[in-house]
């Protein structure tokens, strides 16, 4: 496994003394300070979005019933929704989803503090997403909206009909898609009325800044590392599929997973 | 805890038609399309900063005996470092610290099949830190310098003279810290004949890169939501096993369980 990663090369390093290298750190600090500053202001922008009601009652499979959108709040005025693509028949879930899946567990505890709930929504059927949160030992509360519209509402399922078009809504722009599913991230809040409101949605590469590796990754000599791959994540496996031989094919490209009838063992997933 | 949580309001929200948002939120995401990409180019900057051959060797305590720099990078060649603020005797968890560290686990994983080692470094001695980690059941490397100059060199621990000098540096900057130990992030490189070379360290609000779950709460309509005493995540992070059982946090982030009598609270 190491000796194929170790073939990437860094940049040609440039060896300097500490002073040296102070002159220059600080002169990024200065730009990394401006940085920290810009993204609080886009912060605060998006907290000035306006909001939109929402005027459907939408009913979700749980793991224990039915549960609605409000149920999802609990005792929070605060909901985020990750909308996980693994879509009805998929043997498991998308590989990206399921980095951005293993960021969840750690900070769930924090961010119920800070009165916000939280819930990943996919359109496969409820014992289909509870065989693979079950495989890849999660915690989070995930629901089905396998009976309702809500992946389509939000615009991260796309109809028979618009797939044979090439041409789907997502990411606020009409664009061809490789899957039925895509990724994406909304959030909700519920007053005192209870009354529930949309927020903010994003897509994309908007999910970007909720891939904690890569904040660690960017800071690295060799960064993502993903410049030679046809595919920028295709170097990602679910974290149960890293052992023997991995291997990065530089080629790949997203492939959406196979339907568990499509493979001759699906109990046996391929890696 | 929730009840007074809930009496912070958001800011009075305009409520549209979902046309009316759709042209807000598109002259947003051209906004959050061109933060992207000053991000991406402030990231090739960092990573075109010169190196520092690291001419020391460093020995730690690990929990099962001595651990060298380079052993650190378990035949990787990028290390990741996490300066964690624990001090020889220090009781009081840093609440800061401790949210850093739970971003972490999920991911390794990921990070480790990129080449990528991580590994936390204390200057306690390494059975106070086996104590903290077995309480908050946390599974990554973590070592102690406390038998050498790491977190001095490193500015992140302290001498009391140069505090009282102000000649001690945190964040790139001289001064007085006020503490023995702060926390940061650095990284090291190994190349293949064995040398290592100190690549980049960030210190303060540098280390909110890696707390992911600012990201999270900055989509929200409340926000961070830190609305004092100390205006920062003191005002409401607790070690992840503490929520809902009381004490209480210092401005520099120190824990106080329930029941504490040191001197703080005279």
């Amino acid at each position: 496994m190491q000796p194929q990663l170790q073939k990437s090369k860094t940049d040609q390093p440039n060896v300097v003394s500490q002073s040296d290298w102070l002159a220059a750190r600080r002169e990024l600090l200065a730009e990394e300070k401006e940085f920290t500053r810009r993204r609080d202001a886009l912060s605060a922008r998006r907290r000035e979005l306006p909001w939109v009601k929402v005027e459907k009652n939408y009913v979700f499979d749980g793991p224990n019933g039915k549960e609605s959108l409000s149920d999802l709040f609990r005792d929070k005025s605060q909901l985020i929704v990750y909308h996980f693509m693994l879509g009805p028949g998929w043997e498991q879930g998308c590989p990206g989803c399921s980095f951005l899946g293993d960021h969840f567990d750690g900070t769930l505890v924090h961010l119920n503090a800070r009165d916000v709930a939280f819930s990943a929504v996919s359109r496969a059927p409820m014992p289909q997403i509870e065989a693979f949160k079950k495989r890849m030992g999660w915690q989070f509360k995930w629901v089905s909206s396998n009976s309702n519209d809500f992946n389509y509402d939000y615009h991260v399922s796309f109809t028979k009909d618009e797939m044979a078009k090439g041409k789907v809504n997502y990411n606020y722009g009409t664009r061809g898609f490789p899957s039925e599913e895509a990724p994406g991230l909304s959030v909700f809040y519920k007053d005192a009325a209870g009354q529930i409101f949309h927020t903010y949605s994003a897509y994309a590469r908007g999910l970007d800044i909720l891939l904690g590796a890569y904040n660690f990754l960017d800071l690295t000599p060799k960064g993502r590392d993903e410049v030679t791959l046809a595919q920028p994540m295709s170097w990602v496996r679910h974290h149960d599929r890293y052992e023997n031989g991995y291997t990065v094919d530089q080629a790949a490209t997203y492939q959406s997973p196979k339907l568990a009838s499509d493979s001759c063992c699906s109990h046996e997933l391929p890696t | 805890m929730q009840a007074k949580l809930q009496k912070t309001q958001v800011k009075s929200p305009k409520v549209v038609s979902q046309a009316d948002w759709l042209v807000a939120r598109k002259q947003l995401l051209t906004k959050e399309k061109e933060f992207t990409r000053q991000r991406d180019a402030l990231n090739a900057e960092r990573r075109a900063l010169p190196w520092v051959k690291v001419e020391k060797q460093y020995v730690f305590d690990g929990s099962s005996g001595k651990l060298t720099l380079a052993q650190l990078f378990n035949g990787r060649s990028q290390l990741f470092i996490k300066h964690f603020m624990m001090g020889p005797g220090q009781k009081q968890q840093c609440v800061g610290c401790s949210l850093e560290v739970d971003h972490v686990e999920g991911i390794l994983d990921h990070l480790e099949n990129h080449d990528v080692s991580y590994a936390a470094v204390a200057r306690a001695p390494i059975d106070e830190i086996e104590a903290v980690r077995k309480r908050m059941d946390w599974h990554f490397p973590w070592v102690s310098s406390y038998n050498n100059d790491f977190n001095y060199d490193f500015n992140v621990s302290f001498k009391p003279e140069h505090m009282t000098a102000g000649t001690a540096v945190y964040n790139y900057q001289q001064g007085n810290p006020g503490m023995e130990d702060l926390s940061g992030d650095s990284i090291f490189y190994k190349d293949d004949s064995g040398q290592i070379f100190h690549t980049y360290s960030t210190f303060g609000r540098g280390g909110e890169e890696f707390l992911g779950i600012y990201r999270f709460l900055d989509l929200m309509p409340k926000g961070r939501d830190e609305n004092g005493p100390h205006h920062s995540l003191a005002d409401w992070a607790r070690p992840h096993n503490m929520y809902g059982k009381g004490g209480m946090v210092e401005a520099t982030g120190r824990y106080h369980a329930p029941g504490c009598a040191c001197a703080v609270h005279t």
